[in-house]
Protein backbone atom coordinates (compact mmCIF):
# COMPACT_ATOMS: atom_id res chain seq x y z
CA UNK A 1 0.00 0.00 0.00
CA UNK A 2 2.79 2.39 -0.32
CA UNK A 3 3.16 5.34 -3.19
CA UNK A 4 6.09 4.03 -4.58
CA UNK A 5 4.26 0.64 -5.68
CA UNK A 6 2.22 2.65 -8.16
CA UNK A 7 5.20 2.98 -10.51
CA UNK A 8 4.87 -0.86 -11.00
CA UNK A 9 1.38 -0.83 -11.79
CA UNK A 10 1.24 1.16 -14.70
CA UNK A 11 5.10 0.84 -15.57
CA UNK A 12 5.04 4.25 -16.89
CA UNK A 13 8.59 5.38 -16.40
CA UNK A 14 9.51 2.26 -18.64
CA UNK A 15 7.02 2.60 -21.25
CA UNK A 16 8.73 3.82 -24.58
CA UNK A 17 6.62 4.68 -27.59
CA UNK A 18 5.30 0.98 -28.64
CA UNK A 19 2.82 -0.63 -30.99
CA UNK A 20 1.22 -4.29 -30.40
CA UNK A 21 2.78 -7.16 -31.34
CA UNK A 22 2.60 -9.92 -28.74
CA UNK A 23 3.26 -13.31 -28.79
CA UNK A 24 0.94 -16.19 -28.23
CA UNK A 25 -0.31 -16.04 -24.84
CA UNK A 26 0.79 -18.09 -22.10
CA UNK A 27 -1.69 -19.27 -19.45
CA UNK A 28 0.01 -18.10 -16.08
CA UNK A 29 0.53 -20.40 -13.38
CA UNK A 30 -0.18 -19.92 -9.24
CA UNK A 31 1.94 -22.73 -7.92
CA UNK A 32 0.69 -26.44 -9.14
CA UNK A 33 -2.26 -24.84 -10.85
CA UNK A 34 -3.75 -21.74 -13.62
CA UNK A 35 -3.85 -18.39 -12.20
CA UNK A 36 -7.21 -18.02 -12.20
CA UNK A 37 -8.63 -20.97 -12.58
CA UNK A 38 -12.13 -21.72 -12.10
CA UNK A 39 -12.90 -18.26 -10.57
CA UNK A 40 -15.88 -15.67 -11.79
CA UNK A 41 -14.79 -13.58 -14.89
CA UNK A 42 -11.21 -13.46 -12.97
CA UNK A 43 -9.70 -9.68 -12.99
CA UNK A 44 -5.96 -9.91 -12.93
CA UNK A 45 -3.98 -6.80 -12.24
CA UNK A 46 -0.06 -6.00 -11.49
CA UNK A 47 0.51 -4.84 -8.25
CA UNK A 48 3.50 -5.20 -5.45
CA UNK A 49 1.36 -6.25 -2.65
CA UNK A 50 3.77 -7.07 -0.31
CA UNK A 51 6.01 -3.98 -0.68
CA UNK A 52 9.22 -6.52 -2.03
CA UNK A 53 10.05 -4.69 -5.10
CA UNK A 54 8.49 -7.18 -7.48
CA UNK A 55 4.70 -6.89 -9.22
CA UNK A 56 2.67 -9.21 -7.71
CA UNK A 57 -0.75 -10.33 -9.31
CA UNK A 58 -4.05 -9.34 -7.85
CA UNK A 59 -7.24 -11.21 -9.17
CA UNK A 60 -10.35 -9.83 -8.60
CA UNK A 61 -13.49 -11.49 -9.51
CA UNK A 62 -17.29 -11.37 -10.19
CA UNK A 63 -18.13 -12.68 -6.49
CA UNK A 64 -16.13 -9.65 -4.87
CA UNK A 65 -13.19 -11.39 -3.84
CA UNK A 66 -9.54 -10.52 -4.11
CA UNK A 67 -6.23 -13.01 -4.46
CA UNK A 68 -2.96 -12.05 -4.92
CA UNK A 69 -0.11 -14.69 -6.33
CA UNK A 70 3.09 -13.73 -5.03
CA UNK A 71 6.12 -13.33 -7.65
CA UNK A 72 9.02 -15.56 -6.24
CA UNK A 73 12.49 -13.83 -7.04
CA UNK A 74 13.21 -12.23 -10.31
CA UNK A 75 13.45 -15.14 -12.50
CA UNK A 76 12.37 -14.70 -16.09
CA UNK A 77 9.22 -15.94 -17.10
CA UNK A 78 8.13 -14.78 -13.65
CA UNK A 79 7.16 -17.64 -11.35
CA UNK A 80 3.99 -16.71 -9.15
CA UNK A 81 3.28 -18.45 -5.94
CA UNK A 82 -0.17 -20.05 -5.07
CA UNK A 83 -3.13 -17.51 -4.68
CA UNK A 84 -4.05 -16.44 -1.09
CA UNK A 85 -7.21 -14.66 -0.42
CA UNK A 86 -6.09 -10.52 -0.28
CA UNK A 87 -6.94 -9.97 3.88
CA UNK A 88 -8.54 -6.62 5.75
CA UNK A 89 -6.85 -5.10 8.43
CA UNK A 90 -9.60 -6.55 10.98
CA UNK A 91 -7.77 -10.53 9.11
CA UNK A 92 -11.36 -11.23 7.72
CA UNK A 93 -11.10 -11.48 3.94
CA UNK A 94 -11.29 -8.55 2.05
CA UNK A 95 -15.14 -8.96 0.01
CA UNK A 96 -16.96 -6.43 -1.65
CA UNK A 97 -20.14 -8.00 -1.79
CA UNK A 98 -22.10 -8.02 -5.15
CA UNK A 99 -25.54 -8.87 -3.75
CA UNK B 1 -14.26 -5.96 -11.10
CA UNK B 2 -10.23 -4.99 -11.63
CA UNK B 3 -9.29 -3.61 -8.45
CA UNK B 4 -7.62 -0.26 -8.88
CA UNK B 5 -4.47 0.41 -6.30
CA UNK B 6 -4.74 4.66 -6.12
CA UNK B 7 -4.50 7.15 -3.62
CA UNK B 8 -8.05 8.29 -3.87
CA UNK B 9 -9.14 10.17 -0.68
CA UNK B 10 -5.34 12.00 -0.91
CA UNK B 11 -4.13 10.53 2.52
CA UNK B 12 -0.73 9.23 1.43
CA UNK B 13 -1.88 5.69 1.70
CA UNK B 14 -3.07 3.09 -1.42
CA UNK B 15 -6.78 2.51 -1.75
CA UNK B 16 -8.64 0.51 -4.12
CA UNK B 17 -11.37 1.21 -6.18
CA UNK B 18 -13.35 -1.04 -8.06
CA UNK B 19 -16.68 -1.58 -9.98
CA UNK B 20 -18.56 -4.33 -8.97
CA UNK B 21 -21.26 -6.30 -10.28
CA UNK B 22 -23.71 -4.73 -8.08
CA UNK B 23 -23.24 -1.74 -10.49
CA UNK B 24 -21.73 0.68 -8.15
CA UNK B 25 -17.87 1.67 -7.86
CA UNK B 26 -16.83 0.83 -4.75
CA UNK B 27 -13.53 1.83 -1.77
CA UNK B 28 -11.42 -0.07 0.25
CA UNK B 29 -9.45 2.33 2.17
CA UNK B 30 -5.75 1.84 2.83
CA UNK B 31 -4.02 2.39 5.68
CA UNK B 32 -1.10 1.59 8.01
CA UNK B 33 -3.46 -0.92 9.54
CA UNK B 34 -4.41 -2.53 6.43
CA UNK B 35 -7.47 -2.25 4.05
CA UNK B 36 -10.57 -1.39 5.65
CA UNK B 37 -13.92 -2.02 5.20
CA UNK B 38 -15.20 -1.81 1.38
CA UNK B 39 -17.64 0.94 1.37
CA UNK B 40 -19.88 2.41 -1.77
CA UNK B 41 -18.50 5.64 -3.41
CA UNK B 42 -21.54 7.96 -2.99
CA UNK B 43 -22.46 11.00 -4.94
CA UNK B 44 -22.76 14.61 -3.29
CA UNK B 45 -25.91 13.82 -2.20
CA UNK B 46 -25.28 10.70 -0.60
CA UNK B 47 -27.24 8.44 -3.39
CA UNK B 48 -25.43 5.57 -4.95
CA UNK B 49 -23.62 6.16 -8.38
CA UNK B 50 -25.02 4.13 -10.93
CA UNK B 51 -26.20 4.02 -14.14
CA UNK B 52 -29.60 2.13 -14.55
CA UNK B 53 -29.69 -1.42 -13.14
CA UNK B 54 -28.63 -1.94 -10.03
CA UNK B 55 -29.10 -4.46 -6.77
CA UNK B 56 -30.92 -3.48 -4.32
CA UNK B 57 -29.42 -4.53 -1.03
CA UNK B 58 -32.50 -3.57 1.07
CA UNK B 59 -35.39 -5.46 -1.03
CA UNK B 60 -32.90 -7.66 -2.31
CA UNK B 61 -33.57 -7.83 -6.05
CA UNK B 62 -32.44 -5.79 -9.17
CA UNK B 63 -33.65 -2.47 -9.81
CA UNK B 64 -33.50 0.19 -12.57
CA UNK B 65 -33.75 4.04 -11.96
CA UNK B 66 -33.15 6.55 -14.54
CA UNK B 67 -31.95 9.53 -12.28
CA UNK B 68 -28.91 9.16 -13.43
CA UNK B 69 -29.01 9.10 -16.81
CA UNK B 70 -26.88 12.40 -18.53
CA UNK B 71 -29.75 14.82 -19.49
CA UNK B 72 -31.29 14.13 -23.09
CA UNK B 73 -29.55 10.77 -23.20
CA UNK B 74 -31.81 7.88 -24.94
CA UNK B 75 -29.66 4.63 -24.60
CA UNK B 76 -30.80 2.39 -26.50
CA UNK B 77 -30.13 -0.20 -23.60
CA UNK B 78 -30.26 0.62 -20.39
CA UNK B 79 -26.86 0.74 -18.48
CA UNK B 80 -25.37 -1.46 -15.70
CA UNK B 81 -21.90 0.08 -14.71
CA UNK B 82 -19.69 -2.84 -13.24
CA UNK B 83 -16.72 -1.35 -13.94
CA UNK B 84 -14.55 1.89 -12.54
CA UNK B 85 -11.15 3.41 -12.53
CA UNK B 86 -10.56 6.71 -10.84
CA UNK B 87 -8.88 9.33 -13.11
CA UNK B 88 -8.23 12.82 -13.46
CA UNK B 89 -9.81 14.02 -16.00
CA UNK B 90 -9.70 17.76 -16.03
CA UNK B 91 -6.74 18.59 -14.31
CA UNK B 92 -8.43 20.00 -10.67
CA UNK B 93 -6.23 17.82 -8.74
CA UNK B 94 -8.81 15.64 -7.67
CA UNK B 95 -10.01 11.76 -9.43
CA UNK B 96 -13.04 11.63 -10.79
CA UNK B 97 -14.99 8.24 -12.00
CA UNK B 98 -14.54 6.65 -15.74
CA UNK B 99 -17.34 4.09 -15.83
CA UNK B 100 -17.67 1.03 -18.05
CA UNK B 101 -20.84 -0.19 -19.05
CA UNK B 102 -21.65 -4.17 -18.85
CA UNK B 103 -24.93 -4.13 -20.83
CA UNK B 104 -23.43 -1.84 -23.86
CA UNK B 105 -20.01 -0.79 -25.17
CA UNK B 106 -20.48 2.92 -23.74
CA UNK B 107 -18.24 4.39 -21.54
CA UNK B 108 -19.51 6.99 -18.40
CA UNK B 109 -17.94 9.78 -16.58
CA UNK B 110 -18.48 11.35 -12.94
CA UNK B 111 -17.27 14.58 -11.98
CA UNK B 112 -15.82 15.05 -8.91
CA UNK B 113 -17.14 18.46 -8.32
CA UNK B 114 -15.39 18.33 -4.43
CA UNK B 115 -11.88 17.87 -3.97
CA UNK B 116 -9.12 15.22 -3.45
CA UNK B 117 -9.86 14.77 0.32
CA UNK B 118 -13.41 15.41 -0.13
CA UNK B 119 -15.06 13.96 -2.90
CA UNK B 120 -18.20 15.11 -4.26
CA UNK B 121 -19.67 13.48 -7.41
CA UNK B 122 -22.17 14.72 -9.97
CA UNK B 123 -25.47 13.34 -10.02
CA UNK B 124 -25.63 12.33 -13.67
CA UNK B 125 -23.65 10.60 -15.60
CA UNK B 126 -21.52 11.82 -18.81
CA UNK B 127 -21.69 9.97 -21.72
CA UNK B 128 -17.29 9.75 -22.69
CA UNK B 129 -16.37 10.41 -25.93
CA UNK B 130 -13.84 9.38 -27.82
CA UNK B 131 -12.69 11.40 -31.12
CA UNK B 132 -15.74 13.36 -30.73
CA UNK B 133 -17.92 10.41 -30.60
CA UNK B 134 -19.37 8.38 -27.52
CA UNK B 135 -16.92 5.02 -26.82
CA UNK B 136 -18.70 2.13 -28.05
CA UNK B 137 -16.67 -0.59 -27.26
CA UNK B 138 -17.37 -3.48 -29.16
CA UNK B 139 -18.84 -6.80 -27.47
CA UNK B 140 -19.65 -4.67 -24.12
CA UNK B 141 -17.53 -3.37 -21.29
CA UNK B 142 -16.18 -5.91 -19.46
CA UNK B 143 -13.48 -3.69 -17.62
CA UNK B 144 -11.94 -0.30 -17.73
CA UNK B 145 -7.99 0.29 -17.11
CA UNK B 146 -5.75 2.79 -17.18
CA UNK B 147 -2.25 2.72 -18.69
CA UNK B 148 0.17 5.11 -20.03
CA UNK B 149 0.40 2.76 -23.40
CA UNK B 150 2.55 5.48 -25.19
CA UNK B 151 4.71 6.81 -22.41
CA UNK B 152 3.90 10.51 -23.00
CA UNK B 153 3.15 10.90 -19.13
CA UNK B 154 -0.67 10.70 -20.09
CA UNK B 155 -3.37 8.22 -18.89
CA UNK B 156 -4.67 6.01 -22.11
CA UNK B 157 -7.98 4.52 -21.31
CA UNK B 158 -7.93 0.37 -21.70
CA UNK B 159 -11.53 -1.29 -22.17
CA UNK B 160 -11.85 -5.07 -22.46
CA UNK B 161 -15.16 -6.44 -23.53
CA UNK B 162 -17.05 -8.93 -23.00
CA UNK B 163 -18.46 -10.85 -25.93
CA UNK B 164 -20.85 -13.44 -26.20
CA UNK B 165 -20.40 -15.61 -23.00
CA UNK B 166 -22.04 -18.32 -23.82
CA UNK B 167 -23.66 -18.50 -27.56
CA UNK B 168 -21.50 -18.82 -30.90
CA UNK B 169 -21.37 -15.04 -31.83
CA UNK B 170 -18.08 -13.21 -31.37
CA UNK B 171 -16.26 -12.95 -27.96
CA UNK B 172 -14.74 -9.90 -26.35
CA UNK B 173 -11.15 -8.20 -27.20
CA UNK B 174 -9.03 -5.55 -25.64
CA UNK B 175 -9.24 -1.81 -27.04
CA UNK B 176 -7.48 1.18 -26.53
CA UNK B 177 -8.06 4.73 -26.48
CA UNK B 178 -5.04 7.23 -26.13
CA UNK B 179 -5.23 10.19 -24.57
CA UNK B 180 -4.37 12.89 -26.87
CA UNK B 181 -5.61 15.95 -24.37
CA UNK B 182 -3.14 17.06 -22.11
CA UNK B 183 -2.93 16.47 -17.68
CA UNK B 184 -5.54 19.43 -17.53
CA UNK B 185 -8.11 18.11 -20.24
CA UNK B 186 -8.04 14.32 -20.88
CA UNK B 187 -8.84 14.13 -24.52
CA UNK B 188 -9.18 10.25 -25.82
CA UNK B 189 -8.38 9.36 -29.77
CA UNK B 190 -9.87 7.05 -32.48
CA UNK B 191 -10.13 3.45 -30.93
CA UNK B 192 -7.12 1.03 -31.66
CA UNK B 193 -7.72 -2.62 -31.34
CA UNK B 194 -4.63 -4.49 -28.94
CA UNK B 195 -6.51 -7.65 -28.90
CA UNK B 196 -9.44 -8.48 -32.02
CA UNK B 197 -12.54 -9.93 -30.75
CA UNK B 198 -12.45 -13.70 -30.75
CA UNK B 199 -14.24 -16.03 -33.12
CA UNK B 200 -14.55 -18.87 -30.87
CA UNK B 201 -14.23 -22.30 -32.11
CA UNK B 202 -10.69 -23.74 -30.74
CA UNK B 203 -10.13 -26.72 -30.07
CA UNK B 204 -8.04 -26.08 -26.98
CA UNK B 205 -8.09 -23.10 -24.77
CA UNK B 206 -5.88 -21.08 -27.38
CA UNK B 207 -6.84 -17.53 -25.46
CA UNK B 208 -9.41 -15.73 -23.24
CA UNK B 209 -12.59 -15.39 -25.55
CA UNK B 210 -15.21 -14.29 -23.23
CA UNK B 211 -15.17 -11.76 -20.16
CA UNK B 212 -11.70 -9.95 -21.12
CA UNK B 213 -10.51 -8.56 -18.48
CA UNK B 214 -6.63 -7.06 -19.20
CA UNK B 215 -3.59 -4.80 -17.23
CA UNK B 216 -0.50 -3.79 -18.49
CA UNK B 217 3.04 -4.00 -16.93
CA UNK B 218 6.39 -4.69 -17.93
CA UNK B 219 6.44 -8.09 -17.00
CA UNK B 220 9.48 -9.30 -17.98
CA UNK B 221 11.44 -6.39 -17.88
CA UNK B 222 12.69 -5.41 -21.25
CA UNK B 223 11.45 -1.72 -21.54
CA UNK B 224 7.99 -2.47 -22.93
CA UNK B 225 4.23 -3.30 -21.50
CA UNK B 226 2.52 -6.65 -21.59
CA UNK B 227 -0.82 -7.46 -21.17
CA UNK B 228 -1.82 -9.94 -18.78
CA UNK B 229 -6.08 -10.75 -19.46
CA UNK B 230 -8.26 -12.92 -17.52
CA UNK B 231 -11.12 -14.32 -18.78
CA UNK B 232 -13.01 -17.38 -19.82
CA UNK B 233 -11.80 -19.88 -22.71
CA UNK B 234 -14.17 -21.96 -24.87
CA UNK B 235 -13.54 -24.87 -26.93
CA UNK B 236 -14.49 -27.60 -28.30
CA UNK B 237 -11.58 -30.89 -27.83
CA UNK B 238 -11.81 -33.17 -31.13
CA UNK B 239 -14.26 -36.28 -30.87
CA UNK B 240 -12.55 -39.61 -30.20
CA UNK B 241 -12.47 -42.27 -32.23
CA UNK B 242 -13.74 -44.77 -30.22
CA UNK B 243 -13.41 -49.01 -30.22
CA UNK B 244 -16.39 -51.30 -29.93
CA UNK B 245 -15.76 -51.68 -26.75
CA UNK B 246 -15.82 -47.80 -25.81
CA UNK B 247 -19.12 -47.37 -27.77
CA UNK B 248 -20.51 -49.85 -25.38
CA UNK B 249 -19.02 -48.50 -22.30
CA UNK B 250 -20.85 -45.11 -23.53
CA UNK B 251 -24.09 -46.27 -23.31
CA UNK B 252 -23.57 -48.12 -20.37
CA UNK B 253 -22.60 -44.53 -18.80
CA UNK B 254 -24.85 -42.34 -20.93
CA UNK B 255 -27.77 -44.56 -19.56
CA UNK B 256 -26.26 -44.41 -16.27
CA UNK B 257 -26.26 -40.38 -16.54
CA UNK B 258 -30.11 -40.30 -17.65
CA UNK B 259 -31.06 -42.57 -15.08
CA UNK B 260 -29.45 -40.14 -12.18
CA UNK B 261 -30.76 -37.06 -13.47
CA UNK B 262 -34.09 -38.34 -13.71
CA UNK B 263 -33.49 -38.94 -9.79
CA UNK B 264 -32.60 -35.55 -9.23
CA UNK B 265 -35.18 -34.27 -11.28
CA UNK B 266 -38.01 -36.59 -9.21
CA UNK B 267 -36.54 -34.97 -6.11
CA UNK B 268 -36.35 -31.54 -7.26
CA UNK B 269 -40.24 -31.76 -9.18
CA UNK B 270 -41.54 -32.99 -5.17
CA UNK B 271 -40.41 -30.03 -3.73
CA UNK B 272 -41.74 -27.63 -6.29
CA UNK B 273 -44.98 -29.67 -5.71
CA UNK B 274 -44.90 -29.31 -2.27
CA UNK B 275 -44.51 -25.82 -2.36
CA UNK B 276 -47.20 -25.21 -4.59
CA UNK B 277 -49.95 -23.00 -3.03
CA UNK B 278 -48.21 -21.65 -0.85
CA UNK B 279 -47.26 -17.49 -0.76
CA UNK B 280 -44.11 -16.52 -1.47
CA UNK B 281 -41.91 -16.47 1.95
CA UNK B 282 -43.98 -19.74 3.07
CA UNK B 283 -42.93 -21.57 -0.03
CA UNK B 284 -39.57 -20.27 0.25
CA UNK B 285 -39.05 -21.15 3.90
CA UNK B 286 -41.26 -24.58 2.77
CA UNK B 287 -38.53 -25.30 0.17
CA UNK B 288 -35.42 -24.33 2.43
CA UNK B 289 -36.62 -27.48 4.48
CA UNK B 290 -36.87 -29.69 2.08
CA UNK B 291 -33.77 -29.22 0.50
CA UNK B 292 -32.62 -29.43 3.81
CA UNK B 293 -33.80 -32.91 4.02
CA UNK B 294 -32.83 -33.78 0.73
CA UNK B 295 -29.80 -33.03 0.88
CA UNK B 296 -27.65 -36.00 1.52
CA UNK B 297 -29.50 -37.96 -1.30
CA UNK B 298 -29.03 -34.32 -3.81
CA UNK B 299 -25.24 -34.72 -2.65
CA UNK B 300 -24.74 -38.66 -3.26
CA UNK B 301 -26.68 -38.01 -6.92
CA UNK B 302 -24.04 -35.34 -7.67
CA UNK B 303 -21.05 -37.65 -6.41
CA UNK B 304 -22.19 -40.61 -8.91
CA UNK B 305 -22.87 -38.24 -11.96
CA UNK B 306 -19.31 -36.28 -11.26
CA UNK B 307 -18.02 -40.48 -11.56
CA UNK B 308 -19.62 -41.13 -14.18
CA UNK B 309 -18.83 -37.48 -16.02
CA UNK B 310 -15.21 -38.67 -15.36
CA UNK B 311 -15.09 -41.44 -17.40
CA UNK B 312 -17.09 -40.27 -19.76
CA UNK B 313 -15.41 -37.28 -20.77
CA UNK B 314 -12.57 -38.49 -22.41
CA UNK B 315 -14.11 -40.73 -24.59
CA UNK B 316 -17.13 -38.26 -25.34
CA UNK B 317 -15.69 -34.27 -24.90
CA UNK B 318 -17.93 -32.08 -24.65
CA UNK B 319 -17.82 -28.28 -24.57
CA UNK B 320 -15.50 -26.64 -22.36
CA UNK B 321 -15.36 -23.05 -20.91
CA UNK B 322 -13.07 -22.63 -18.21
CA UNK B 323 -11.53 -19.10 -16.87
CA UNK B 324 -7.76 -18.19 -16.44
CA UNK B 325 -5.41 -15.77 -16.87
CA UNK B 326 -2.68 -15.16 -19.61
CA UNK B 327 0.24 -13.20 -20.35
CA UNK B 328 0.82 -11.24 -23.71
CA UNK B 329 4.42 -10.96 -23.67
CA UNK B 330 5.08 -7.46 -25.87
CA UNK B 331 7.52 -8.24 -29.01
CA UNK B 332 7.72 -5.32 -29.86
CA UNK B 333 9.18 -1.73 -29.11
CA UNK B 334 8.15 0.39 -31.95
CA UNK B 335 7.26 3.91 -33.28
CA UNK B 336 4.00 5.13 -31.56
CA UNK B 337 2.75 5.54 -35.06
CA UNK B 338 3.11 2.15 -36.22
CA UNK B 339 -0.73 0.89 -36.38
CA UNK B 340 -2.04 -1.72 -34.07
CA UNK B 341 -1.48 -5.36 -35.04
CA UNK B 342 -4.65 -7.45 -33.85
CA UNK B 343 -4.18 -11.31 -33.83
Amino acid sequence: MRLHDLSLLVCAALAVAQSPNFAPPVRLMAGEVHLGEARLYPSPVFHDLNGDGAADIVVGDLRGHLTVAHRKGASSPAVYASEEKVLGADGKILDLQNW
Amino acid sequence: MSPQFVDFDADGQLDIVAGIFDGSPHLVRGSAKGWGAPEQILDRDGQRIVGNAFWNFDAKKWDETDRCDPPGHKPAKKGLLTSAVALDLDGDGDFDLVLGDHYTGAVFVRRNEGTATAPKFAVKNEVLHADGKPIDVPGTVATVRLVDWNGDGLQDLACGSMGDPYGTAAGGGVFLFLNVGSKSKVEFGEMQTLLATSMKGATAPTRPDVGLHPDFADYDGDGDLDMVVGGYSLWSPPAVVLTAAQEDRVKVLRAEAAELDEKSSTIHKAIIAATKGLDKEAAAARRSELLAEKKDALSALSKQRQVVRKELDPMVPGAKRESFVWIYENLAVGPADRPAQPR
